[in-house]
């Protein structure tokens, strides 16, 4: 029995592990597409700073996401609290893991692509700034879904509360 | 429930759960890898152009629009046009440097400066010899300038500070001869391209022979650079360079034939290979027998609907500017067609290039119309691409 619980707080450990890694993955392709855009952008043009940076900042939320879900499963898997969970709440924690990770993973790289695209579109014409983050904004949403996904998880699935 | 996972465990053969979950790892780890390979290698062909394409659109967004374009058409002299240039960030830091003609030139050699300097490695060869342009340029205004016995000063006049040989411009300007343009040429490779014309223009005596062995070797070198399948970028840019060339050829040829001149009078100034026009097809245009017979050997081609359409306008005008114009036209649809095809990858760079080079055109174009007075600005519109 011993065993099967130290089994379940490694799985969710995993889980933690795959929530922030993945997520961080697509967070940081994103951002290095976005920033180096905004690089070229602020060579031509020295006012595009601020703007460049609020599109290099945007792909930042998927790492967010995944680093809160990894926090929430340390916490209450019992590896800092000391309470181990037993190996299919630990199968569930992998599940909530994957989903903010590969969640944020294509939505970070698709919100990077799409940033840079902004980012050259407002140096070319900086009235295109709305509607640049507009666009921008809608791949965030395949990061919430994974987002939600996971915290439904946590909390269905005997996690978070129990 | 953890016993009952375990019992269905056991009787699909798993003699325990961690090795079910092993094998679940392994099978997970393998499709993540797979997937992860199969979203990585579109990001690595768009990564490379997000830093060129950011600078690019931003010098795309510089550029004059159509509105603009016409103000400067209708600005009444020379000077009122310098004015005009002079608000304009691209054009002000050269204006009253050079006379237009060099400050237009100069700023389109910093945009192949840039391109040759920030271009993915994939296409860098490209716009490295691109930038060759201006070398070239700078070499056949050395040679018109000595023929004119044109002094250094006025020499420098005409001379473009971008390109590979912008620092032995000074050695250049030394030589009274072709013989010492060509020593001072040593070690690149203009120096064999002009030994080897030198006996074509010692026994003709013009430059023509000289400036087309030039040309030959820059458009054969884009073709050649170009030439990498490497993936769809590549493969469009060298779509765009092949036309350019097929292009210059078919202008090069008409303009030949419009003057009644025979294949071996042609043959030497038309550029040796082509991209849609093949070496075999160049020679088939080049011994038509006269304007109409290249018409007729055109429409065969990629390029003949292009030409047809304009065959009634050249009956009436006995002009081949019709022709020209929508050969133009032709490439700049080219580019643009690439821009919209490839927005994240060699389409804003292209696409600049064109509208660029058709930005210089045009005001050359209202600039040398300025220097003439009397001409109508409706007339000088007309000739704007």
């Amino acid at each position: 029995m011993a065993a099967e619980m130290a089994l379940g707080t490694a799985l969710a450990a995993i889980g933690a592990g795959v929530a922030v890694g993945f997520a961080a993955l697509g967070s940081g392709i994103g951002q290095g597409i976005a920033s180096s855009a905004a690089v070229g952008a602020v060579a031509e043009d020295s006012s595009m700073f601020a703007q460049g940076l609020v599109f290099t900042a945007i792909p930042e939320t998927q790492a967010i996401y995944g680093f809160l879900i990894a926090i929430l499963l340390l916490v209450f898997s019992g590896i800092m609290s000391g309470s181990p969970l037993s190996m299919t709440t630990g199968l569930v924690a992998i599940g909530a893991g994957a989903a903010v990770g590969f969640g944020g993973l294509g939505s970070g790289m698709g919100q990077g692509i799409a940033s840079s695209a902004a980012v050259g579109a407002v140096v070319e014409e900086p009235s295109m700034f709305a509607q640049g983050l507009v666009f921008t904004a809608i791949p965030e949403t395949q990061a919430i879904y994974g987002f939600l996904i996971a915290i439904l998880l946590l909390v269905f699935g005997g996690i978070l509360g129990a | 429930m953890v016993e009952s996972i375990t019992a269905i465990l056991t009787s699909i053969g798993f003699p325990s759960p961690e090795a079910f979950i092993g094998l679940l790892f392994m099978v997970l780890a393998i499709i993540g890898a797979i997937i992860v390979v199969i979203t990585f290698r579109p990001l690595m062909e768009y990564y490379p152009y997000t830093y060129p394409n950011a600078r690019i659109r931003a010098r795309i967004g510089s550029l004059f629009n159509s509105k603009q374009i016409s103000e400067i058409t209708e600005t009444d002299s020379s000077e009122e046009m310098k004015n005009y240039l002079r608000g304009s960030k691209e054009y002000a830091k050269y204006i009253d440097k050079f006379n237009m003609e060099k400050a237009l030139d100069t700023n389109l050699a910093e945009t192949s400066d840039l391109l040759a300097r920030v271009t993915p490695k994939t296409v860098k060869p490209v716009f490295e010899v691109m930038l060759k342009e201006w070398d070239i340029k700078n070499i056949k205004s050395v040679l018109i300038a000595k023929e004119a016995k044109l002094n250094e000063e006025e020499t420098m006049d005409f001379l473009v500070p971008y390109g590979e040989l912008k620092d032995i411009q000074d050695k250049l300007l030394d030589a009274n001869n072709v013989q010492e343009l060509i020593i001072a040429l040593e070690n690149t490779p203009y120096a064999k391209i002009l030994e080897d014309a030198l006996p074509d223009y010692n026994e003709k005596g013009t430059l023509l022979s000289l400036e087309a062995a030039l040309d030959n070797y820059y458009y054969k070198e884009l073709l050649t650079k170009s030439s990498s399948q490497e993936d769809d970028n590549t493969r469009m840019l060298h779509n765009y360079i092949g036309t350019k060339v097929d292009i210059t050829n078919l202008k090069i040829i008409l303009r030949a034939k419009a003057d009644g001149l025979k294949y071996e009078e042609i043959h030497n100034y038309a550029i040796s290979a082509g991209y849609q026009l093949r070496e075999w097809k160049l020679k088939e245009l080049m011994e038509a027998e006269d304007l109409n017979s290249v018409l007729s050997s055109i429409e065969g081609t990629v390029y003949g609907k292009i030409v047809s359409e304009h065959i009634p306008e050249f009956n009436q005008t006995n002009s081949i500017a019709p022709f020209e114009k929508a050969l133009d036209q032709h490439e700049r649809k080219v580019a643009d067609n690439i821009f919209k095809k490839k927005p994240f990858g060699i389409g804003p760079i292209v696409g600049y290039l064109n509208k660029k080079e058709i930005e210089i055109k045009n005001l050359k174009v209202i600039s040398r119309s300025k220097r003439v007075s009397g001409i109508p600005t409706s007339e000088i519109k007309d000739m704007l691409l």
